[in-house]
């Protein structure tokens, strides 16, 4: 694994770059979260989000734009159009996309926004396109949109064999996806605390305060790592990997970062909690921490593990 | 012939069956507070409020065992969580005005807590002074027998419901911080005051800034003494560490309980995770109800930071581990009474009322007799 960035990717990232800059400032409301529609649509014209399908480029690529564009505290799906989407039949630009693992009655991520759903199951994947009519929005503090279907019985799904390649595509675009959160999570308490004073010094020079905070960026660094591994190896091993990392230490990331926020990170005043509450969600997905670690082990050491 | 544990545990228990709301309580808002002020009413004319108050002050002078054991059967008929509107008035303003207020105070303010009449609210924190208490700049000068207030309070509970604030001021700006401030009671309704009400991460408005533009209070309604504020208020703060969190610790206990019996046998590392919190419950109930016995006669001693600390922070974890166990998607835990909201909320135990860190620095120098290091 090359941790350079070739020539092409500093190009891509860049022009990324100038695009979220326009998007780093949170919503002056207090809101739970904010879906970021005028940033979806700017990156669906230029062409990120089909960045893997383009010779030359792969999921790394992806994995890359993932981890920049959740950075923001605008929520956009893109980890979804951006890595699973590619390896599965769905029309190029059918997005936003939402990918869900348990029953049709419940809440689904991205669904209010989605064209078309992707519900994964143990030895397949199933594929239908939604419309708006279809699809009950629902109240969440989990700084995700959520919707439920109406009828769920309603959709028609086309079915698509490999449902290994989607979990693995899932993971990566997961932990990624964490990994963005996490650096701008952590920047924002570290602003706080290098311009809060308490007994007279800035919080940031307590050690209790910079140990804590240096665990947080340890973390975060590692999940950044692993993911950007997982989708350059682009293996069930590495992919299982860097998805339970990610949410194994997001409980601690969260509560630490929250705590050195002091009572102003547990308002929705405050940014924080517009990648913190990601987060949170993304701990949940496809079974936790201790099912992907159990899949890592499964395909390194195989059953027997 | 005095009535035996037994029998109190009994007369408690068939009294909460016949009493507690039917309803949920209501998050925020005046919903919330005249639901918390009916369940304290209904609890005083029971005579079941202010148990372990003594007989002077207006309750029941009864000893903190069976307090403990009120508790217990409280958490067990499944009761309205304790962390209310009331919690403020119950466990900081009435007992700091057992412990440290006049004749006059106690006479006035002490049954009007304990017959739900009145919310209190907390003004102690400023934007900037939280933890640091002793960076406290808001001013109370004199002027005849009065003291007028100007500046700001934050992160005041339930101040857009609050009759009566507690409220900690500098009133001699050049003294040492302990003979500087003064713990005051505020009128709410007084002029000049103006209360902005703070959307919570946890989805309810809980917490409020306050404003204090030339706000006049009555000399008479100091506590403790005139720049005796930092003695009041460590009172204050040590029944909060000691004994205000029993209720919502046992009632943890129990949902720890349920937790494990809903885990299906299939997820044994969650089934292990829980019982590890079950074990974790287990001591710091122990160790609070030895902290209530050991203090019960008096304010808590630093002993009570062990019991905030531990409990605090286990109920950050266990949930955690609820969302864990149900799913972000499930019955339990999705709505604005479900352990979601619960688990938003818990990220504030750790905050309020001293910082795990300070609790931490606390134990070190107080108890383990450490040191003082630089904050």
């Amino acid at each position: 694994m090359n941790y350079d960035l070739s020539e092409d990717q500093s190009s891509v990232l860049s022009a990324l770059d100038s695009i979220l800059a326009d998007y780093k400032a949170p919503p002056i409301e207090p809101v739970p979260f904010a879906y970021g529609a005028e940033l979806d649509a700017i990156l669906t014209e230029s062409g990120f989000l089909d960045i893997a399908r383009e010779e030359g480029f792969g999921p790394l690529d992806a994995a890359l734009i993932v981890e920049r564009v959740a950075r923001s505290p605008l929520v956009v799906e893109v980890a979804a159009s951006t890595l699973v989407a590619p390896v599965l039949p769905i029309p190029q630009g059918l997005r936003p996309i939402a990918l869900h693992d348990g029953a049709l009655t419940a809440p689904i991520r991205f669904l209010p926004q989605a064209r078309a759903l992707v519900v994964l199951r143990d030895d397949h994947a199933a594929i239908a396109t939604i419309d708006a009519g279809q699809v009950e929005e629902i109240e969440t503090m989990m700084a995700y949109p959520y919707g439920r279907l109406v009828e769920p019985t309603a959709l028609s799904f086309e079915r698509f064999d490999d449902a290994g390649l989607v979990r693995r595509r899932w993971r990566i675009g997961m932990a990624a996806e964490a990994a963005g959160c996490m650096v701008s999570a952590l920047a924002s308490v570290l602003e706080h605390v290098t311009t809060r004073f308490a007994f007279g010094r800035p919080l940031g020079s307590l050690q209790a305060v910079q140990h804590r905070l240096a665990m947080a960026s340890e973390i975060a660094e590692s999940t950044r790592w692993l993911a950007f591994r997982a989708a350059w190896s682009d293996t069930e091993a590495d992919a299982a990997i860097a998805a339970g990392y990610a949410q194994a230490h997001i409980s601690q990331f969260t509560y630490d970062l929250h705590q050195f926020s002091g009572a102003m990170g547990l308002t929705l005043e405050y940014p924080l909690h517009f990648w913190s509450y990601r987060l949170r969600a993304l701990a949940g997905e496809l079974g936790g921490a201790s099912h992907q670690s159990r899949s890592a082990a499964a395909a390194i050491w195989g059953e027997a593990a | 012939m005095s009535e035996t544990p037994a029998q109190f545990r009994r007369r408690a228990r068939s009294w909460l069956e016949t009493n507690i709301p039917s309803d949920k309580a209501p998050l925020d808002g005046i919903a919330a507070r005249d639901y918390a002020l009916a369940w304290q009413r209904r609890q005083f004319e029971g005579g079941w409020a202010g148990l372990a108050w003594p007989k002077k002050a207006g309750g029941c002078g009864l000893s903190i065992l069976q307090q403990i054991i009120w508790y217990e059967e409280y958490a067990r008929a499944g009761a309205p969580r304790t962390l209310d509107p009331l919690f403020v008035a119950l466990n900081h303003a009435g007992p700091t005005i057992i412990a440290c207020g006049s004749a006059d105070q106690q006479a006035y303010h002490l049954p009007r807590i304990l017959a739900g009449m009145v919310v209190w609210c907390q003004g102690f924190s400023e934007p900037n002074a939280g933890s640091d208490l002793a960076g406290l700049k808001m001013r109370g000068r004199i002027e005849g027998n009065e003291l007028v207030v100007e500046g700001q309070k934050i992160w005041s509970s339930y101040a857009d419901m609050a009759v009566w604030q507690e409220l900690l001021i500098r009133t001699d700006p050049e003294a040492k911080i302990s003979a500087a401030l003064s713990w005051v009671i505020c009128p709410m309704d007084a002029p000049g005051i103006t209360v902005r009400p703070i959307l919570t991460m946890a989805g309810a408005y809980k917490y409020c800034e306050v404003f204090y533009d030339n706000v006049r209070i009555p000399l008479a309604n100091v506590v403790g003494g005139l720049n005796n504020g930092w003695a009041t208020a460590m009172s204050t703060l040590s029944f909060e560490r000691g004994t205000a969190s029993l209720g919502l610790l046992i009632a943890l206990t129990l949902r720890i309980e349920e937790m494990l019996a809903d885990c299906p046998s299939s997820r044994p590392l969650m089934k292990a995770r829980l019982a590890q919190l079950r074990a974790e419950a287990a001591a710091v109930r122990a160790t609070a109800y030895r902290v209530a016995l050991d203090n019960e006669h008096g304010v808590p001693d630093a002993s009570g930071s062990i019991v905030r600390l531990s409990f605090s922070e286990l109920e950050q974890r266990a949930t955690a581990a609820a969302v864990d166990l149900y799913g972000l998607d499930g019955a339990k835990v999705i709505g604005g009474h479900g352990l979601g909201h619960e688990y938003l909320d818990a990220f504030s135990e750790t905050i309020a009322g001293g910082t795990s860190e300070i609790q931490r620095n606390i134990i070190g120098e107080r108890l383990l007799g450490l040191p003082k290091g630089p904050r």
